[in-house]
Order: structure tokens, then C-alpha cells, then sequence
């Protein structure tokens, strides 16, 4: 490592992918970064040694992927499959199909499941145990009422955002019909989802440069805890310019959140005390995705364009991972009494 | 389409500025939006005539005198029209060869929302059915506003006669001169609902000293800056105001906010952040009461609000969505695009290649693995 103080956006990371990233995540036992990208490739870092681990290509764009454990993880594509990719022996194979782009895939710890999401309207549940072939690990189908856009675990709750800002909330021990079917409180077509990591409630981010902080509690209590607000906006020339907020991830311990939009910048919010707690120097183009580390010291960012304005030249797609200070994220006391107990 | 009466549901729309009709009123926005409300510089689809003009001046730089794909007469961008909304009464006239302009039902269908909004200036989102696209403020600027109050438009067309209720008290207007596009209808308790379910931004706050709207501020702001959104920090404050306070007819706030932007779902605003009430704060329908065309007070919120701070009004900022798309994500979009194609008949070839590179990678591999 250099001697060198790390730069304002953090260290790049090497052989990054060769065209946009759709996601990345860090894993849950180690600081390996797993990186999906339009580039077709799945591709596996070590983010503390700056070094590509390992890297499998796809049949077409990957949109995302997750870890299973620290040997291997699965992938969600634009060619239709969910595949599953061990990590030691740069193998994958096929764990199932979709008739459509998959959009979203997780791994329950809870239920040993992987679920996927897809434009084809509907969730699909696998079970990676069983011998690859689609017709051995599905274990279920779930119509949805539109296209999957994104969704988040937590426990055994998922949420399911759609295209037509629909919500579903599920129980994954009772899939057979969701535990709630909302509506984004958001106006504007759903960015994305993300659980807090208490299990209380979700974040929801929209195209329109708005967040909003939903609970599963559908009691009057519960629901006056909800709110919305506003960021990734730029005020100039009289006009309001809103970007889309790409991305959420919340930080494992102290339960706040960053978030990072087409505006290139990430913002790290208290959502108890609602309040910005930071803001990054700005990223050369639109942040794409966003992981903390398991210990929430470390923050991935990808900054990657988007497309949100078509097809154009643009920075070149890259990875930073930055060390994180406690004063970005933790939380300030409380300045007034939390309504919501 | 030859004998026009006013039969609801059934007659076709048509568009203002080169005459063509359509099935839906979904249909014919997003065919105005394509056609007449698109930029020539970067296609930005804005959503007026006008609006448009305003964005080729202000980031472009040029100036815009015409309406384009428009017929001769119909080029004008200072006349607002969105959707069947704002046509001049003789022009719709002329279109269907016979003046009509009692039937309430139109009126009302428009009317419904609005009166849920407790009048003010809708931008015709409100129950129009429309389609998810978002009212952009760009419109509310040059809505001419019912002057002072709500007088329902007369609208010859049945539009929208679906509206179950549709509001009789329309005393019928029918010589509106100008239609006003908001045809709010005797509100009575015009609760404006919120427009948004977004809570005043509270964050973009700095961190200290913001305790203030810490708890339930339900006000929202608009969804459509049309409000002086730009300074949101301070606006908050007088957002924040105790919306509670407004037990208006809340139920009117949910429509309103079902206006918005396409999905009718409104409702679940209602339950935004305010504490107990189901009101919304009436901020929001200032919003989009006030607009930016209101001249002042003539068009000015609904008596209501009587806690919330006007800045509403001066609709100032133009909100500029960098992604406007809401039938596709940008995922989606980007997907369509020539290089990205992955078509079934390549699937097989894909596994190759995938086998294929993935003995490359393998090898490549190999020497830098730790394991």
C-alpha cells in the first residue's frame, strides 16, 4: 500500500470490470468484493489487497450477484440465468432460467434459498443444494404484479419493488401469497429497496431524487413513523435538476444509511434523527451501486454511468472502496424525543 | 369522426395541435409528449408546449416560436394544452361540428379530483387517468387558473365520464370563456391534499440544528417542485408547520395526490408521516393550486390552508428530471440498445463462448490464486 494518504474518493480498485457495474456486494465474512457489470463478467476482488480473485462470464450482461458463503455466490443476468459461481475452482453452472432478464437475486441464510427476480413479472425461489438443471432446484414461482426492479432480505421478510411502483412484502416461510401488497409512497418509478438492517422497515428510493423510510408495522403507530425527503438534487439556473437515487446500503452497525445517485455524490443519512450526516466528494460520474463491508469500515462505490442519459461518452466505469470514519456514519445523539416510540 | 356528442367514455381524444385522435387519453399524452413536447436538441420529453420552449431556452439557448409536427394555426407554444386540456372552446367546436358544452359529466370527471384537492389548480393529472407520466411542473406555470376560484371548465367532450362522483353542484359553467384547466369544483373543504408523500426535505439539512421538523412533518412537499422547492431547507420550516392541525377532509388528499403522477394510488400518501391525520398537509396542494401561473392570490390555495406559509405559490423552479422514463428503468433501456442483445438463438453460442472464456480465465487464473 502506498504511504500516501488514500485519495478523497478512496482507493481505485484494479482490473476493474470493462464496461458499467450493475452491482456489487461485500461478503459477510471476509472483505472479498463481488462485482456484476454490463461487461458480462461476475468478477470476485479482494478489496483490502486490491486484487482480482476471479472472474466468469456470462451470456449477457449480468445485473446482479451475491455471496453465498466465501467460496462461491450466484448471479442474476440478462441472458435469463441464475447461476451459481464457485469461487476456488472458477466454476459455475446453471441454476436456473426466467423467461425474461433477471433483474435481482439474494441468499436467504434463513431459508437456504436463493430468490430471483426478474422482468418476466415473477420471483422464483432455488434451492442450491440440489444438482443444477432448472427443473431440480426450483422451488417456487411467485407472479408479481409487474417487472422486478429490486429487492432487499432481511430475516425472512423480502421485499419486492416493481416497475408501476408496486411493493411486495413477503414472508419467505409462507410464499404463497405476500404478506403485503403496498404502493410506493414515492411518486416516481422505485430506484431502489433496501431493509433496514433492525428489520422494522425498508428504504425506498425513487427516480425523483426522494427517499422514503417505510415500516412493516401497519398499525397507526407504526405508520406514523414514515416519511420521505428529498436529495441527489441540484439547484441551478432556476431550475431544480432530480436524479434518480441508485442506491442504497445501510451500515451494519450503526443502522444508517448511504445513499448515491446520478449526481455522482454518496450521502450518508441518520435516519432516526433525519438528518444528512456527510457527504462524499462528488464520484466522476453516477454512483451505481454501494456495499459496506461487514464491519462497516469499509465503503465500495461504484461509479459507474448509467445510462440515464442514453448512450454517451462518459468517465470510465470504476470501483472505489474508501475506509469509512466514524464520524461519517455514526449517528449524533438525539436532539428531540423519537416520535415514533 | 363525424357526429360528436358527448357520450363519455366511448369518444375518441384527439390531439390539439395536429388532429389526430386517439383511443385513451394515455395515448394521446404520450403522443404529445413524443411529438410536440419533445426537445429537437438532446429529445428530452418535457410536458407542454410551452415547457418545452422554456427548456430550449434555458439549455440550449435558442428560442422556439413553434410548436413542431403542429398544423398551421396550432403552433403556438403559449396556449397550454396537455392532453385534452386546455383546447379553446371554439377550436373544440369546430373539431366535433357542434357546440356543447353543458354536460357536466366532463366537468366533473375533472372536477372529482380536483374537489378532492379542494380546487386549486390541478395540473389535469388529477384524475386523468393518466398514465405514469408526472405532471411536470412545467405545466403549472402557464395554467391560467380558474381566477380565484374554482370554476369548472366546460367541457363539451364527455372525457372522463367514469368519474362515479361526478359533482352535479357544477353549476354549469358553460360560458367559460377560457378553460380554466382546473376545474376544481365547490370544494368545500379544500384539502389540499398533499401532493406529495414526501416529507419536506428535511435532510439535505445540515446535520445540527434541524430538531424541528425532526417529528412527524408531514409536509410534504409537492411532488413537482412546483413550489419554491430550490430553497428547501427553509421551506421546511414553514412546512413544517403542525399539519395536524388540518383535519380537512383528508380523503380529498389522497386524490390529490393520486393526480400526481400516474398511479392513482395515491392513498398511501395519506398515511404519510402525519401523526394522527389523515390530512395532508395543505402545502402540497398549493403546490399545485398555486402553480406557477398563478398571477397571485387570484388563483392562490384554497382558502384552507390556513398554516401554510403561500411560498408554495411562485411556482419558481422548473423541475428538470434527469430520468423521466416511467414505463422503463434504466436498466431496461440500456439493455435495448444494440450491443447489449442477447438473443435465444445465441444462447447456445453464449454457453460456448462462457466455456470458452472461462478456460481462458482458468488459466489466467491460475497463477494468481491464492487457493
Amino acid at each position: 500500500m502506498a504511504s500516501a494518504p488514500p485519495p478523497s474518493t478512496g482507493r481505485e480498485l484494479l482490473s476493474p470490470p470493462t464496461d458499467g457495474i450493475s452491482n456489487l456486494r461485500f461478503s459477510n465474512h471476509s472483505d472479498h468484493l463481488l462485482v456484476s457489470s454490463w461487461d458480462k463478467s461476475v468478477r470476485l476482488y479482494d478489496a483490502t489487497a486490491n486484487a482480482l480473485r476471479g472472474e466468469f462470464m456470462h451470456g449477457g450482461a449480468v445485473l446482479d450477484c451475491c455471496f453465498h458463503d466465501d467460496t462461491s455466490g450466484f448471479s442474476a443476468s440478462a441472458d435469463h440465468t441464475v447461476r451459481r459461481l464457485v469461487f476456488n475452482y472458477n466454476r459455475e453452472d446453471v441454476l436456473g432460467r426466467h423467461d425474461g432478464p433477471v433483474r435481482c437475486i439474494e441468499y436467504s441464510y434463513a431459508t437456504g434459498q436463493v430468490i430471483t427476480g426478474s422482468w418476466d413479472k415473477t420471483l422464483k425461489c432455488w434451492d442450491p443444494r440440489s444438482s443444477s438443471g432448472q427443473d431440480r432446484s426450483l422451488v417456487g414461482t411467485y407472479t408479481q404484479p409487474e417487472r422486478v426492479y429490486s429487492m432487499s432480505l432481511v430475516g425472512n421478510r423480502l421485499v419486492v419493488a416493481t416497475a408501476g411502483r408496486h411493493v411486495n412484502v413477503y414472508d419467505l416461510r409462507n410464499m404463497s401469497q405476500p404478506e403485503q401488497r403496498r404502493e410506493s409512497s414515492l411518486k416516481y418509478q422505485t430506484r431502489c429497496v433496501r431493509c433496514y438492517p433492525n428489520g422494522t422497515g425498508y428504504a425506498l428510493s425513487s427516480v425523483e431524487g426522494r427517499v422514503a423510510m417505510e415500516f412493516f408495522d401497519l398499525s397507526e403507530t407504526g405508520q406514523s413513523k414514515k416519511y420521505a425527503f428529498k436529495c441527489h438534487r441540484k439547484s441551478e439556473a432556476g431550475r431544480d435538476i432530480v436524479y434518480p437515487v441508485n442506491a442504497i446500503a445501510f451500515h451494519p452497525i450503526y443502522g444508517t444509511f448511504a445513499t448515491g445517485g446520478c449526481d455522482g455524490y454518496v450521502n450518508v443519512w441518520d435516519g432516526n434523527n433525519k438528518k444528512r450526516l456527510y457527504q462524499y466528494t462528488k464520484y466522476p460520474t453516477s454512483i451505481a451501486a454501494l456495499s459496506f463491508s461487514r464491519d462497516g469500515r469499509l465503503l465500495a462505490v461504484a461509479s459507474s454511468y448509467t445510462y440515464e442519459e442514453g448512450d454517451k461518452t462518459h468517465e470510465p466505469d470504476a470501483i472505489f472502496v474508501r475506509s469509512v470514519n466514524e464520524v461519517e456514519v455514526k449517528p449524533k445523539p438525539k436532539m428531540l424525543p423519537n416520535p415514533a416510540s | 369522426m363525424g357526429k360528436k356528442k358527448k357520450r363519455g367514455a366511448v369518444d375518441k381524444v384527439w390531439c390539439y395541435y395536429c388532429d389526430r385522435e386517439f383511443e385513451d387519453e394515455k395515448i394521446l399524452v404520450q403522443h404529445q409528449k413524443a411529438k410536440h413536447f419533445k426537445c429537437h436538441v438532446c429529445h428530452k420529453k418535457l410536458s407542454t408546449a410551452g415547457g418545452m420552449a422554456i427548456h430550449v431556452l434555458q439549455v440550449h439557448k435558442e428560442q422556439v416560436t413553434k410548436v413542431p409536427n403542429a398544423k398551421a394555426g396550432r403552433e403556438s407554444t403559449e396556449i397550454e394544452i396537455y392532453g385534452m386540456q386546455g383546447i379553446p372552446a371554439d377550436v373544440l367546436a369546430s373539431h366535433y361540428g357542434e357546440e356543447d358544452d353543458e354536460n357536466p359529466s366532463k366537468a366533473a370527471k375533472i372536477d372529482l379530483p380536483l374537489s378532492q384537492i379542494g380546487g386549486g389548480v390541478i395540473p389535469r393529472s388529477l384524475g386523468v387517468g393518466y398514465p405514469p407520466q408526472p405532471l411536470p411542473p412545467h405545466y403549472n406555470p402557464r395554467i391560467p387558473g380558474p381566477p380565484g376560484g374554482w370554476q369548472i371548465p366546460p367541457r363539451p367532450q364527455p372525457w372522463y365520464p367514469q368519474h362515479p362522483t361526478v359533482p352535479v353542484p357544477l353549476p354549469g359553467q358553460a360560458g367559460l370563456p377560457q378553460q380554466p384547466l382546473f376545474p376544481v369544483h365547490n370544494i368545500q373543504s379544500p384539502v389540499p391534499s398533499t401532493a406529495t408523500p414526501g416529507l419536506q426535505p428535511i435532510l439535505p439539512i445540515t446535520p445540527p440544528g434541524m430538531p424541528a421538523t425532526a417529528p412527524p412533518v408531514p409536509v410534504s412537499q409537492p411532488l413537482f417542485p412546483v413550489v419554491p422547492n430550490s430553497n428547501i431547507p427553509p421551506q421546511s420550516s414553514p412546512f413544517s408547520a403542525p399539519i395536524p392541525s388540518m383535519s380537512l377532509p383528508l380523503s380529498s388528499s389522497s386524490e390529490i395526490k393520486s393526480a400526481e403522477p400516474l398511479f392513482g394510488g395515491t392513498l398511501a400518501t395519506n398515511h404519510y408521516g402525519i401523526p394522527g391525520t389523515p390530512a395532508i398537509p395543505i402545502a402540497n396542494s398549493h403546490s399545485y393550486a398555486s402553480g406557477p401561473n398563478t398571477g397571485g392570490p387570484s388563483i392562490g390555495p384554497p382558502p384552507v390552508i390556513a398554516n401554510k406559509a403561500p411560498a408554495t405559490q411562485p411556482a419558481t423552479n422548473e423541475v428538470y428530471l434527469v430520468w423521466d422514463d416511467e414505463a422503463m428503468s434504466m436498466e431496461e433501456r440500456r439493455l435495448s440498445l444494440l450491443k447489449y442483445q442477447v438473443h435465444d438463438e445465441n444462447s447456445q453460442m453464449s454457453s460456448i463462448d462462457a466455456a470458452i472464456d472461462r478456460r481462458i480465465s482458468e488459466s489466467r487464473l491460475a497463477g494468481r490464486m491464492a487457493f
